[in-house]
């Protein structure tokens, strides 16, 4: 129990195939859990029959990987059709995706590259993510949050180029969306400038960066681990979701609660998924950071 | 095309083309890769595309991956990557026209009972996922109680059939359940001996199993909406008396029921 006064804190797990059944059985002390749509995309079969148990006990949060919400050549359908029924079966408490694109056309048809490709920081990009994000939120007759992405290539936008954070505060004052700030990615990305050469404290940047986005706008904060690669073809940090959310991230975390205050907050591990006391452990960890700023009980 | 579908399209082009040289080139007027170097950030993802190919390909195809061994099916979910890019956003989706790609394949041909191993378990696959159906034991009455060129019967969810010119039903049961015995099932190839297998799911369990002789003509009349009368003088080399108990047991008929309602009570 809260003593009185004090903030309920959210903090949930991406629940992924290799602890189905042991949080079905354990019932770890979680606020809610967090699973890509699209493994429960689909009409039966035992994947929905193990989410609906999780519905019974949890509030479940549908996070996309799919959607491509800022693809030029607009939305699949079949895909929208699919979440919308995946969204009247299971109710969840919030629905996102990601600020990217995946479906373009290829040898003349349409194809998805299953990833999540960045966007130029323009206007022309942004009405079109802005017109996608607003036909998804009419078909779910509800919000939806809107996460930044880690990207490898950068786009040359010679002129009306904006800040990543400026793009995604137009984007939620245009369509009513909110944001899904991960964390992991700003410090990826921040990694990578410095890489190249072209940011010389990745640390500042993303406190800059989390200071530029208005905080009303924030739904829910992800968490996760990365690598740092440096072989024949050259040194990068990737986003794979494979290890410990790292010293630096946790204190951006304690930043971004100072500056958004007390949201949602999940821990994502997809690579490597190790032990589920490990995620607990990770999981306690994002309690006693965001209680140690807002004077909360973890 | 507008700019920025222009843009998406060269990095697109620059993942799925192979060999990838010209289309990477191209990309180079419109964005650069991020980290040490220029080329790095899409080799991240070129690896990463080539890496959920196998992952998913190995989800779908877990027999074939085990009969290719793995440097040769990631060699394989490769090129089909690259010959049929996902359409879809959901990765469990991709991977239908394998069957085809491994027999166009002159390299797979000294395994001809591939492409049919394939269909099997593109059919389990879908199987996994088809629409829930409750089982409605009590109107199976209708069969002792009403004439059979007025009812239909209930099948399990993501019912299908595949025929073969190889025992593909030995071959994923040795493989995925160890019975056969591998060594049966390799004599059965050496024999070619055609097989023909049902797939089905039990519960929330894909199952397959060797089809009765006659049993994929009656379920492809069942499922075609026949009556089971006409069915039944079709697939005339099927034993009902011996079929139907099997199929009740095993989950495969889920019930009976009326054409003129096409509900089970």
């Amino acid at each position: 129990m809260q003593p009185h006064g004090t903030p309920t804190l959210f903090t949930g797990l991406g629940w992924r195939q290799p602890h189905y059944a042991q949080v079905l059985q354990e019932r770890p002390a979680l606020d809610f859990l967090e699973v890509h749509s699209e493994n429960f995309f689909g009409s039966g079969g035992a994947a929905l029959n193990v989410l609906e148990q999780g519905r019974a006990a949890y509030p479940i949060s549908l996070h996309g990987v799919g959607l491509s919400l800022g693809s030029a050549i607009g939305l699949d359908e079949w895909h929208l059709a699919q979440l919308v029924q995946l969204v009247e079966r299971i109710e969840p408490v919030r629905v996102s995706d990601h600020a990217s694109f995946a479906r373009g056309t290829f040898r003349g048809q349409p194809v998805h590259t299953a990833d999540l490709l960045p966007l130029p920081f323009h206007r022309e990009a942004l009405s079109v993510l802005a017109v996608n994000v607003q036909c998804v939120q009419d078909r779910l007759k509800r919000p939806i949050l809107v996460e930044n992405i880690s990207a490898y290539v950068q786009w040359h936008t010679p002129d009306a180029q904006m800040t990543e954070p400026d793009f995604l505060n137009t984007l939620t004052r245009e369509t009513g969306c909110s944001l899904l700030v991960d964390i992991n990615n700003i410090y990826v990305n921040a990694r990578n400038a410095q890489l190249a050469g072209l940011c010389p404290d990745p640390v500042a940047a993303c406190q800059l960066w989390i200071e530029q986005i208005r905080p009303d706008s924030v739904g829910e904060v992800h968490l996760a681990g990365h690598c740092h690669v440096n072989d024949a073809s050259g040194e990068i940090v990737i986003d794979d979701h494979g290890s410990r959310v790292v010293a630096p991230v946790w204190d951006l975390y304690r930043h971004a609660v100072a500056r958004f205050g007390n949201v949602p907050t999940l821990i994502e591990w997809d690579t490597d998924v190790p032990s589920l006391a490990i995620l607990l452990e990770e999981v306690s960890l994002a309690r006693h950071h965001a209680a140690s700023v807002l004077g909360a009980h973890a | 095309m507008t700019t920025l579908a222009r843009a998406q399209e060269a990095l697109v082009d620059a993942l799925f083309a192979w060999p990838a040289q010209e289309a990477v080139q191209r990309l180079e007027s419109f964005a650069r890769g991020v980290g040490a170097s220029p080329q790095r950030g899409l080799l991240a993802y070129q690896a990463n595309g080539h890496m959920l190919a196998a992952r998913a390909l190995q989800a779908a195809y877990p027999v074939v991956a085990q009969l290719l061994g793995d440097e040769s099916f990631a060699h394989l979910a490769r090129a089909h990557w690259h010959a049929h890019p996902p359409t879809r956003g959901d990765i469990a989706q991709w991977g239908a026209e394998l069957p085809l790609f491994i027999q166009s394949d002159p390299q797979l041909s000294v395994e001809p009972y591939l492409p049919d191993v394939a269909r099997v378990e593109w059919r389990l696959h879908c199987a996994s996922t088809a629409m829930d159906q409750e089982a409605h034991w009590t109107s199976l009455a209708l069969l002792t109680e009403e004439d059979p060129q007025t009812l239909g019967l209930t099948l399990a969810p993501g019912t299908s059939w595949v025929c073969s010119a190889w025992p593909v039903a030995s071959i994923w049961l040795a493989h995925s359940q160890e019975a056969p015995s591998l060594a049966e099932a390799g004599a059965l190839i050496r024999q070619r001996v055609p097989q023909d297998c049902v797939v089905w799911r039990q519960g929330l369990s894909p199952q397959l199993r060797q089809a009765l002789p006659g049993e994929f003509t009656l379920l492809d009349a069942l499922g075609s909406g026949a009556a089971l009368e006409p069915a039944l003088s079709v697939a005339n080399t099927l034993d009902f008396t011996q079929w139907l108990p099997l199929a009740i047991q095993t989950g495969l008929v889920l019930g009976a029921y009326r054409l003129s309602t096409k509900e089970s009570p």
